[in-house]
């Protein structure tokens, strides 16, 4: 802790509490959403979705509502099918997801045809003109069922994607609906539980939830004046939105360009492709501006969070935990979405951040008949430490040990092996457990509580997967006058990271954040991204920006050196000047080095960096790994902005922790899941507990 | 989802209101408020080409005191109630059960009328009017007349009123001297949802013995349900026996059906508690 003390001590504005940046334009309503932008000749969508679990599409009868005025197009999945080009399905794990249904519907909620007319009233009463004939299919709904091998499939074949590095070991499958298996086998799982003293077995299963963003689902997408197609979306991932649709509709990626304004929360719904393929589809048949939102039901039908059952035994010898066996089923739905990725990450992590010298691991992403599941807020990881951290204390409890005292003792050390074999660094869940009980009194026994509102006191510990390999890019732009343009595709969704970037450039270059502005997502101008997800952004794109901000100010030193006859390293650049160490008397402004290299204030000084910190090396059939510095696991425990950011961004993550027993929605096959939707339970903010 | 196109018909007087009704049978609906069937018909759960707007006619949102009891227009706002002087004062109750309802946008919009026209079984203001003894006018072709709120649920969604008939008022009768009331709303999911159940509770004591219980409860039984034959209690104090006996006939009585707010036997368990809870707390410290 000493060294970053004085680290903090060198800044001047990383670590400072700064207004944020998007405060005022969202409070004042003055911020620009996609669902604010108007185009002229812009259509409205309006889908019919699948009332009906797993039924074959058997006809579509459209022509009613083709003849009503006001409708430009009513599409169906069998039309996109035979478009030349054009690939019917997407997903990012999976190419398993159509545009709209092909053939058959795969959950209650299904898109099966899209009507775009001149209003959102139109569109829907043409809908209502549609006849859709289904057969029905058998469907499952139980994860643990459809595992089974005598289970409806709901696919019949896996398609794998190609799109991220990390994906790029996934399979195509032979007929099962487990689309991804991730194995762990470490030591000898069999002789420790021969040789236990007690064995404990346990099943965990946790409920799918949705992300309820405050803005649902949006975009907008027409053909600019060179027929090249523009989407304005409200998404997570816009690097990846321009891959997809280059992959699915054949266009070249120079010739798409999709931008992201400032978007109403995310929680991972908004990340790979949700609206835009359809959007994109309408556009291509229209010619015509199509904006595609979501209503607040549909978002229920449209992505989930994970519904998980977790199987866990744990040996116990001599009260140490001496072996773990972990089966985990991933209710992915009707279509992988980014399952695979998750039961990946979070696989690996679910024996816990523990000394575990023998652990076994099945990690199952399962197709079921529900709503599409994908990443929501921790990425699995919350919903496996439920289960093995509630473990772990019923095995204290058992032992008659002190749970926080039995955690403590096989909790992994600096730089020790995790139960893949990557070296954990920046770890700190010793530090973090002893603190959290500390928070809480832990040690001092509990009052005599009367009335039926009673506090209890209960600790959990998690250790949460990184995405890696991932990459982020950023371009620094130093104006003459001393103020900045950054490029960035990290998308502001209310994380502050405009803010935090701003101070991270800012401090590099001198200048103040008020100096710094961050130009919002546009794949046109800001470089790849991987995607605004994970807690990722401030260590890689925080990264990026800085060690592009730092090139730009070696520039700068370059010339004050030559100037002052100095030598770079004793430069420091500070209030917008570039001075000497100690002397910052001596030194010169932004505008005089200008002149001084250019010969003139009407130019700019840009810099690129990309941010790749990581090259890890998995064996996908062992998942052995190495991980060169700066991977695995990492704890950033400094604060950019002791300001509001932090608390915020606690609150909505124990507002998250809520879900973990919230009330499942029931399924059947016949019934819409609509009045389920309409009830389900959505936090509000009066529902958070009451101390952080 | 968007409405239908729909005309809005807008009358200037009650018959005016029941003749449009008439006329387009099937196809028209009275709009109060608009809170429920606005988002039915937003829904597409529902279609009715012709809305007949009772918000036009002057006088149907009058609060006032009566010489007995207290009388308030269909059209008077959940918040109107709720922050009414005269409510306040004569049936706190009322006030409070009409400001438990949503939050306060839905408050100021939904009307007193539209509420107990929609005949949900969950909702919170019929249970406090239901053991307050309150009843409602109705205009219809065939003039106005006066029904018991008692008599007045018939079924899920369903109330007596007659086809082109228009609920306008509903009166509440002064409590009975020595009377406390109690409304008690229980929550499982957010504090704005509609109840899991509701329980309202009158008591009437004389010389610290129970003279009357009256007991309501909303959310399980497809209507709110007035608990009958607690006439037993008369003239007991409201020990463990006679609370174990009334809430063997408020067992009797309900049948709630499981669904995202509890499970049937959860809502049975919640019921007996409520009651339990709404009785000591009228019963104060001889409970």
């Amino acid at each position: 802790m000493a060294t970053r003390d004085k680290d903090m001590a060198d800044l001047s504005v990383v670590g400072q509490s700064v207004y944020r940046t998007d405060a005022n334009p969202k409070v004042t309503g003055r911020a620009l959403h996609v669902g604010n932008i108007e185009m002229p000749g812009m259509l409205h969508v309006a889908v019919l979705r699948s009332p009906y679990a797993h039924a074959r599409i058997k006809r579509i009868d459209k022509a009613k509502a083709e003849a009503l005025s006001g409708v430009a197009v009513v599409l169906t999945g069998a039309e996109i099918a035979k478009m030349p080009g054009v690939d019917a399905h997407f997903g990012p794990a999976f190419r398993d997801q159509p545009i709209l249904a092909v053939e058959k519907v795969c959950y209650a909620g299904d898109p099966v045809v899209a009507v775009a007319a001149v209003d959102r009233r139109t569109a829907e009463d043409a809908l209502q003109l549609v006849e859709v004939d289904y057969e029905q299919l058998p469907a499952v709904f139980d994860v643990l069922e459809a595992v089974k091998s005598d289970s409806p499939f709901v696919h019949e074949q896996h398609r794998p994607a190609k799109a991220f590095a990390d994906l790029a070991h996934v399979k195509a499958g032979r007929q099962s609906n487990i689309c991804y298996h991730f194995k762990l086998r470490t030591g000898d799982v069999d002789k420790a539980f021969a040789e236990a003293d007690r064995v404990f077995e346990d099943t965990f299963s946790s409920p799918p939830a949705q992300h309820v963003p405050m803005e649902p689902h949006v975009t907008l997408v027409y053909l600019d004046e060179h027929a090249r197609l523009n989407v304005w979306t409200s998404s997570q991932s816009p690097s990846y939105v321009r891959t997809e649709l280059s992959a699915t509709f054949g266009i070249p990626m120079n010739r798409i360009r999709v931008r992201v304004p400032y978007i109403g929360g995310g929680y991972g719904a908004k990340l790979y492709a949700k609206l835009e393929p359809l959007a994109t589809v309408l556009a291509l048949i229209t010619r015509k501006p199509v904006r595609y939102a979501l209503t607040r039901e549909e978002e229920f039908l449209t992505i989930t969070k994970h519904g998980v059952v977790t199987k866990i035994k744990t040996a116990v010898k001599n009260g140490a935990i001496t072996a773990r066996k972990c089966e985990v089923y991933w209710d992915t739905g009707a279509y992988a979405e980014i399952g695979p990725r998750i039961g990946h990450k979070s696989g690996y992590t679910s024996a816990g951040p523990y000394r575990i010298p023998n652990v076994w691991i099945d990690s199952y992403c399962v197709y079921t008949n529900r709503v599409p599941a994908g990443a929501f807020r921790g990425f699995g990881v919350p919903q496996v430490i439920w289960a093995y951290d509630s473990q772990t204390d019923l095995i204290a409890r058992a032992l008659g040990a002190d749970p926080v005292e039995f955690r403590l003792k096989p909790a992994l050390e600096e730089g020790e092996p995790f139960a893949t074999g990557t070296l954990v660094h920046s770890f700190g869940i010793k530090e973090a457990i002893r603190q959290a009980a500390q928070a809480i009194d832990w040690t001092k026994p509990r009052a005599v509580q009367a009335g039926t509102k009673r506090r209890g006191k209960g600790i959990a510990a998690g250790v949460k997967a990184v995405l890696t390999p991932s990459i982020s890019g950023a371009i620094v732009i130093l104006n003459a006058d001393g103020t900045a343009n950054v490029l960035s595709s990290t998308v502001e969704m209310g994380q502050g990271s405009e803010t935090t970037l701003g101070q991270i450039v800012a401090e590099e270059l001198g200048l103040s954040v008020g100096q710094v502005h961050i130009v919002q997502p546009d794949t046109d101008v800001t470089p790849y991204d991987t995607i605004t997800a994970g807690s990722r952004s401030t260590y890689h794109m925080g990264n990026a920006v800085r060690m592009a901000a730092a090139k730009v100010k070696a520039a700068l030193c370059e010339v004050v050196a030559a100037k002052l006859e100095v030598a770079p390293d004793d430069l420091l650049a500070r209030n917008g000047r570039v001075c000497v160490r100690g002397m910052e008397e001596r030194g010169m402004t932004i505008g005089e080095i200008f002149l001084a290299k250019f010969g003139s204030l009407g130019t700019t000084l840009a810099a690129e960096a990309v941010c790749q910190p990581t090259a890890a090396h998995m064996d996908p059939e062992t998942g052995q790994s190495e991980a060169s510095r700066g991977g695995g696991m990492s704890t950033d425990r400094r604060p950019h902005g002791p300001g509001n950011r932090p608390v915020g961004k606690m609150h909505g993550v124990l507002v998250s922790f809520g879900h973990r027993r919230g009330s499942r929605g029931r399924y059947r096959n016949r019934a819409r899941r609509s009045s389920a939707t309409h009830q389900r339970r959505r936090h509000r903010h009066g529902d958070q507990s009451e101390t952080l | 989802m968007t409405i239908r196109s729909f005309e809005l018909l807008q009358p200037r007087s009650l018959p005016e209101a029941v003749e449009m009704l008439r006329e387009h049978g099937d196809d028209a609906r009275p709009l109060g408020g608009g809170t429920t069937l606005v988002i039915l018909m937003k829904q597409r759960a529902v279609h009715y080409p012709f809305l007949v707007d009772l918000q036009t006619i002057p006088g149907l949102n009058g609060i006032g005191q009566e010489s007995d009891g207290l009388r308030i227009g269909a059209l008077a706002s959940h918040r109107m109630v709720e922050l009414s002087p005269v409510v306040r004062r004569l049936l706190p109750v009322v006030a409070e059960a009409f400001g438990h309802i949503g939050n306060v946008r839905v408050r100021e919009t939904a009307s007193v009328g539209g509420n107990l026209a929609h005949a949900d079984y969950r909702l919170d203001p019929p249970p406090p009017l239901l053991v307050l003894g309150a009843d409602i006018g109705a205009v219809g072709p065939n003039g106005s007349r006066r029904i018991s709120l008692k008599n007045f649920f018939r079924g899920m969604y369903e109330t007596a009123l007659e086809p082109s008939e228009i609920l306008v008022d509903v009166k509440i009768p002064a409590p009975p001297a020595d009377s406390k009331a109690v409304y008690l709303r229980y929550s499982t999911l957010s504090a704005n949802d509609w109840p899991c159940l509701g329980v309202a509770a009158l008591l009437t004591k004389e010389n610290g013995r129970c003279k009357e219980l009256r007991l309501a409860l909303g959310g399980v039984a497809p209507t709110p349900l007035l608990i009958d034959g607690l006439e037993f209690t008369r003239d007991q104090s409201l020990d463990d026996g006679v609370v174990d006996k009334v809430l063997q006939k408020v067992e009797e009585q309900i049948s709630p059906s499981s669904d995202l707010r509890g499970s049937e036997w959860y809502k049975r368990r919640m019921a007996r508690l409520f009651v339990q809870k709404a009785i000591a707390q009228l019963n104060g410290d001889q409970g």
